[in-house]
């Protein structure tokens, strides 16, 4: 690998370890939202660097474009979080865990850290190919593999995204106001004041109406 | 110096790491999500590292890939519960989702 | 030919009663009356036949132990110590059981008969059928059986009939209990039969009686000598004075007391009259009480053998007569007057055993089986006609020998007979034994008063009888009707007849009553003509006297005209008392009863023999009861029910505690499971050991498989590794001396399934000796004196003996112990080395030294991690001595 590769390596690293700290520490969730996205993005460039061509455009597209973008739309949907009434729980068994798996973590990438492998160099496209440069990483050679080689699975992460589609669809939909209605006569008819009122109330949320603000707690 | 494998593992091991003390750690359902991401990508490019390293195929590219699928499906419907649990209990506070408790 | 009736004269009631207890319901009751009559029919014909040719190989073949014998198979055979014992189911009848079976299969027939008139009302009549014949066919069994085992398959057979009959009413829980008491009683002297049959069995080879009847007439030194307790001939504990024969006789009679109700276990006997009348004939009066009369009579040579049981017996069976008798003089109820009346004329029948005259008292076991049963007869006859249930009292009877004549008849027979009015049955058999009681003076060597007392108190106890059996009659029949007995309980069991009992008006009883009572009161009156002696020519004792022992001796000879005087006066004295104070109606009674009230009052609660037990025996019995239900409850119960409960409901409540609903809690778990798995795979597993047997001195070890183990071992624990980091996980090694850590100990204990322990010695170390077991348990030594086997000991001292260690071996200071090496005994104060290889016996144990290794090995996986683990190897291997025994005695090696 040239120097500048190591430069690169160096920089993309260092940049996705930032930014996974980030993610995990920063307390406001916006923040910590766009420390994935630079993290996404820094990643991005390690696959560059090891030939993954189609895939760093893939990662930056799908993930940075989509996923991280659903998850701000969540976060802005939810709105600020106001703090816990009892104070947080179980601070000892967090502090266990976390540390736990830090440690069997940093234990993994201390003996990983010597391997070896023979490092073959990859030819890459010149501007002339174009389309049919057929490279390791390239669009044409990834392409054959997947498309020839993982059919199968292939047609069946589609069906899997289809289903993420309908259950999301499904899980997040909530009651339509006619729903609401029947619901708070059935409870009405039990005779159930208290929780028709919560019905009532929870109807109004659906509607995703502003809601109060809080007593106390942060507000980003 | 020569950039190895070694490396290129040892950081996703450190990644991982930290993507799952985040999960562990931290309350804030919406950041447990995205410590599942960082774990997710970590692997990833642990993937696609060794085969750089081993490139007769593309099959860690191709799972990478798969990875990358089943992440952003798996980001959507947990969000979407995020979503419900919100309406149901007025948080994202993990602590309050207690619910199924002896 | 004959031989085959045996077999048919035991399986025709007993097939009677399958048929009728499986199908009797539905069959109908003339089906099971045919059934029954004709099975206990076929059975008396076949007795009449095998009697028959029993008469023909006496008098024309002039065979003097004439037996019939029919094996149907063989039945087990009873091992133990080299020696066997087969019992074979086999019938025998000589003229004692002929004589029984005849009695038994004839009296059986006429009760048959005559219950199906008297119980024609009772709806489980098929039940009762079936009882009866089961009864019969396990009473000819008793009495037929060659052997001990099988008569005591009749003997428990009778036992369960009678308590299924007593509480045959069993909705009545008083009857129940009755059934219920009668059965534990018996089942006390069973337990007597049990152990005197084992002790015979052990003493003479065999059980069959012919057998040890010979054993007692040609060897009697086998029961005349000492009574000794152990095992193989070792005796623990000898008993002076008791001799075999004795306690073996004295087990066999508790069984006697139990079934033949004589005092202690007669308390069962009066409340048997709880069930049907015709149960009480049958059983309770001509034949399940004989049985132990039956028994003795059987065994008498045996019996004879052994003087101070027969004087237990026949004091007892005085004290029995008397007690019957007397408590009979004032009771009430008639059929309980009658139950008295049998115990105590089994007392003359023990009586009369036990002072050796065994033909005499069977003969009154014969006479005594038709009078009483015919008074039990009438008893229920009577009973019918006015009406009575369960019982009736006699105040309340009275002038019926106007309105059942042959009742009547039939029931003055029979009281002659009991109190011994001349020329009738009773007579000669009474007089019978009296004069063998006198005969039996010179018997008693040991308590030459013993026979004049019991001949006394005999004369005593028939006055009474007579006094009181014709009580019984004067009231029952003379003088004026009293009205009948008023009705208190409610159960309509002898209401048989349609027609209604309005004023109780008295009436004879139908001829299936009437018919039996009459054959029966023939016999009554000649039935004692087989003993009378003309010219010279006894047929009774001639004919029995083959079969039975004696205990020599002869007639003192003024004891005829004694007896026979003696008996005429208490016949006269009973009778006239009873006619002076009952045949009119008198105020004597009456006043007498008041004059001796405490007396009166003993006698009415007959001795309150059974507060007594109930206070002492069953008060006992109920606190054990009780004792045991606080430990089931608050211990057993408290163990496994109560504890495991809270056990799991704690180990519930953690568990449950753990199901906090935190994602981060079930985090967490998965994050320290993830570790465990991590550290199970990093961390090397070496985990060393032998691989199959050691050869020699040669030991192959193995090490576990792992992916990218290396393996490296050192084998004589000196910390450097003897092999190079090699994949291969098996060493094998030829173990020296120099390799030994430790000695390793071998101990094969000598006590009681001990087994092989090895205890490994560091050298400079010793062995801890204890005392015994418990102190070994509770010091943690190592090796326990009760090891050594018995006779460890040299001589008076008891000192333990010392193990230590050096260098080169074990020491051994024998101290108190015997030891030896190589067969020679070492000196107590001079420590004896063991080297290994060597062996010692410390007295019935041994002890052998081999060397102790501790190899390593050192393990080390891909990631670089190393770990080294041990394991222990004793060589040269030590053999069980037993095992090396059987070895060599399968190779050849003497």
């Amino acid at each position: 690998m040239s120097t500048a590769g190591i430069v690169l390596f160096f920089v993309f690293g260092s940049l996705a370890l930032a930014s996974a700290v980030g993610t995990i520490a920063l307390p406001s969730p916006i923040r910590a939202a766009m420390s994935l996205l630079a993290h996404i993005v820094s990643l991005s460039g390690l696959f560059l660097l090891l030939h993954a061509h189609l895939l760093a455009a893939l990662q930056v597209l799908v993930y940075a474009g989509a996923v991280v973008v659903l998850f701000i739309f969540v976060i802005m949907l939810i709105g600020p979080v106001p703090a816990p009434p009892h104070g947080e729980r179980g601070r000892l068994i967090k502090a266990c865990s976390g540390a736990t798996m830090l440690a069997v973590s940093l234990l993994l990438a201390y003996s990983l850290l010597p391997v070896k492998a023979p490092l073959e160099s990859l030819g890459s496209c010149t501007t002339a190919e174009g389309a049919e440069c057929d490279q390791f990483g390239g669009v044409l050679a990834f392409s054959k593999s997947l498309f020839v080689g993982a059919m199968v699975p292939f047609e069946l992460i589609a069906v899997l995204l289809t289903v993420a589609v309908v259950g999301a669809v499904a899980v997040a939909r909530g009651r339509t106001a006619a729903e609401s209605r029947v619901l708070s006569m059935k409870l009405h008819e039990k005779g159930k004041e208290s929780v028709a009122e919560e019905a009532r109330e929870h109807a109004l949320a659906t509607k995703l109406t502003v809601p109060p603000p809080p007593e106390r707690g942060t507000l980003t | 110096m020569q950039i190895e494998l070694g490396h290129y593992l040892a950081l996703s091991s450190v990644i991982f790491g930290l993507g799952a003390v985040g999960f562990l750690v931290r309350r804030n359902v919406l950041v447990q999500l995205m410590s599942i991401e960082l774990m997710l990508n970590s692997v990833n490019l642990m993937l696609i590292a060794c085969n750089r390293f081993l490139p007769n195929n593309h099959a860690g590219q191709v799972f990478a890939f798969f990875v990358i699928a089943v992440a952003a499906a798996e980001a959507s419907v947990g969000l979407a519960i995020v979503i419900s649990l919100f309406r149901l209990k007025k948080t994202v506070h993990s602590d309050q989702a207690d619910s199924l408790r002896h | 030919m004959a031989e085959k009736a045996l077999l048919g004269i035991v399986l025709f009631p007993l097939l009677g009663a399958i048929a009728i207890g499986l199908f009797g319901r539905k069959a109908g009751r003339d089906a099971v009356q045919t059934i029954a009559v004709l099975s206990v029919a076929a059975s008396f014909l076949l007795a009449l036949v095998a009697f028959g040719e029993l008469l023909r190989l006496r008098l024309s073949e002039h065979k003097e132990l004439a037996a019939l014998s029919f094996t149907a198979y063989d039945w087990f055979t009873l091992t133990w110590n080299q020696r066997a014992i087969g019992v074979p189911v086999r019938f025998v009848m000589d003229a004692l059981s002929g004589v029984m079976t005849l009695v038994i299969t004839g009296i059986g027939l006429l009760i048959h008969i005559y219950s199906t008139g008297y119980m024609s009302e009772e709806p489980s009549y098929a039940r009762f059928f079936a009882y009866l014949n089961l009864f019969t066919a396990s009473m000819l069994i008793l009495v037929l059986g060659s052997n001990l085992p099988l008569m005591f398959v009749g003997w428990e057979g009778v036992g369960l009939c009678s308590y299924l009959l007593i509480g045959f009413w069993y909705e009545n829980t008083s009857y129940a209990a009755a059934g219920r008491k009668a059965f534990v009683v018996n089942r006390i002297g069973d337990f007597g039969v049990l152990l005197g049959m084992l002790l015979l069995a052990v003493a003479t080879n065999s059980f069959e009686f012919n057998a040890i009847n010979a054993v007692a007439e040609q060897r009697p030194s086998v029961f005349t000598a000492a009574f000794s307790l152990g095992p193989r001939g070792m005796p623990y504990w000898v008993v002076p004075g008791i001799s075999l024969g004795t306690v073996a006789t004295l087990l066999l009679f508790l069984g006697c007391t139990g079934k033949s109700a004589q005092l202690p276990l007669y308390v069962w006997l009066p409340d048997a009259m709880a069930g049907p009348t015709p149960v009480s004939a049958l059983i309770h009066a001509a034949t399940m009480v004989t049985a132990g009369v039956y028994l003795i009579c059987r065994l008498s040579p045996v019996f004879a053998l052994a003087p101070a049981t027969m004087a237990l017996i026949t004091t007892l069976g005085a004290l029995t007569a008397l007690l019957g008798a007397s408590v009979g003089l004032v009771q009430t109820q008639l059929k309980k007057i009658l139950a008295y009346s049998t115990v105590s004329q089994l007392g003359f029948m023990f009586a009369a055993v036990g002072c050796g005259a065994f033909a005499a008292g069977f003969m009154h076991v014969y006479t005594h089986a038709f009078f009483k049963a015919c008074l039990f007869l009438g008893a229920g006859s009577v009973m019918h006609a006015v009406g009575a249930h369960g019982d009736a009292d006699i105040r309340q009877l009275g002038g019926l020998r106007r309105y059942m004549p042959v009742t009547r008849a039939t029931f003055l027979v029979s009281c002659c007979a009991i109190a011994g009015v001349p020329l009738f049955s009773g007579f000669f058999s009474k007089d019978e034994i009296l004069v063998g009681v006198l005969s039996a003076q010179g018997y008693f060597s040991f308590a030459p008063w013993l026979a004049p007392a019991v001949f006394a108190a005999l004369v005593l106890a028939a006055t009474m009888t007579a006094f009181y059996m014709f009580r019984l009659y004067f009231l029952t029949f003379s003088g004026a009707y009293r009205g009948g007995p008023v009705h208190y309980d409610h159960y309509d069991h002898d209401d048989h007849d349609g027609h209604q009992h309005a004023a109780h008006e008295p009436h004879e009883s139908p001829a299936s009553i009437t018919v039996p009572l009459v054959i029966l009161g023939i016999g009554a009156v000649f039935a004692g003509y087989v003993w009378v002696g003309i010219a010279h020519f006894e047929p009774w004792v001639s004919w029995l006297d083959p079969a039975l022992g004696s205990i020599g001796g002869e007639h003192p000879h003024n004891a005829v005209y004694i007896a026979l005087a003696c008996g005429l006066a208490a016949a006269a004295v009973g009778i006239g008392l009873a006619t002076q104070f009952y045949f009119r109606p008198s105020e004597a009674p009456a006043r007498l009863a008041t004059q001796f009230r405490g007396l009166h009052r003993l006698l009415l609660d007959a001795w309150r023999v059974d507060r007594l037990y109930d206070s002492t025996i069953l008060a006992a019995s109920r606190f054990l009861a009780r004792a045991a239900n606080v430990f089931d409850v608050y211990v057993i119960d408290v163990l496994t029910t109560v504890l495991p409960t809270q056990i799991v409901r704690a180990v519930a409540f953690l568990f449950t505690r753990m199901q906090t609903g935190l994602v981060h809690a079930y985090g967490a778990v998965m994050a320290f499971g993830l570790l465990a798995l991590v550290v199970h795979f990093v961390v090397p597993h070496g985990d060393p050991e032998i691989v199959g047997e050691p050869e020699g001195m040669k030991v192959e070890l193995a090490a576990s498989a792992g992916l990218g183990y290396e393996y490296r071992w050192d084998f004589d624990s000196d910390g450097t590794f003897d092999t190079a980091w090699s994949g291969d996980r098996s060493a094998t090694r030829d173990f020296s001396d120099a390799d030994f850590v430790r000695f390793a100990v071998v101990f094969e204990g000598a006590s009681y399934g001990a087994h092989p322990r090895t205890l490994t010695v560091a050298p400079k170390d010793s062995v801890a000796v204890s005392g015994s077991a418990l102190t070994r348990a509770l010091t943690s030594a190592e090796i326990s004196a009760d090891e050594f086997g018995p006779g460890w000991q040299h001589g008076e001292d008891n000192r333990l003996p010392q193990i230590s260690s050096d260098q080169d071996g074990l020491l051994i200071t024998p101290r108190g112990a015997r030891v030896r090496k190589n067969g020679t005994m070492q000196a107590s104060e001079k420590p004896v080395r063991v080297a290994r290889g060597e062996s010692v016996t410390i007295g019935f144990s041994r002890l052998t030294v081999t060397g102790y290794a501790r190899p390593r090995v050192q393990v080390r996986n891909g990631f670089g991690i190393e770990r080294t683990q041990s394991v222990g190897v004793v060589v040269p291997k030590v053999t069980r001595r037993l095992t090396a025994q059987v070895a060599a005695a399968r190779a050849g090696v003497p």
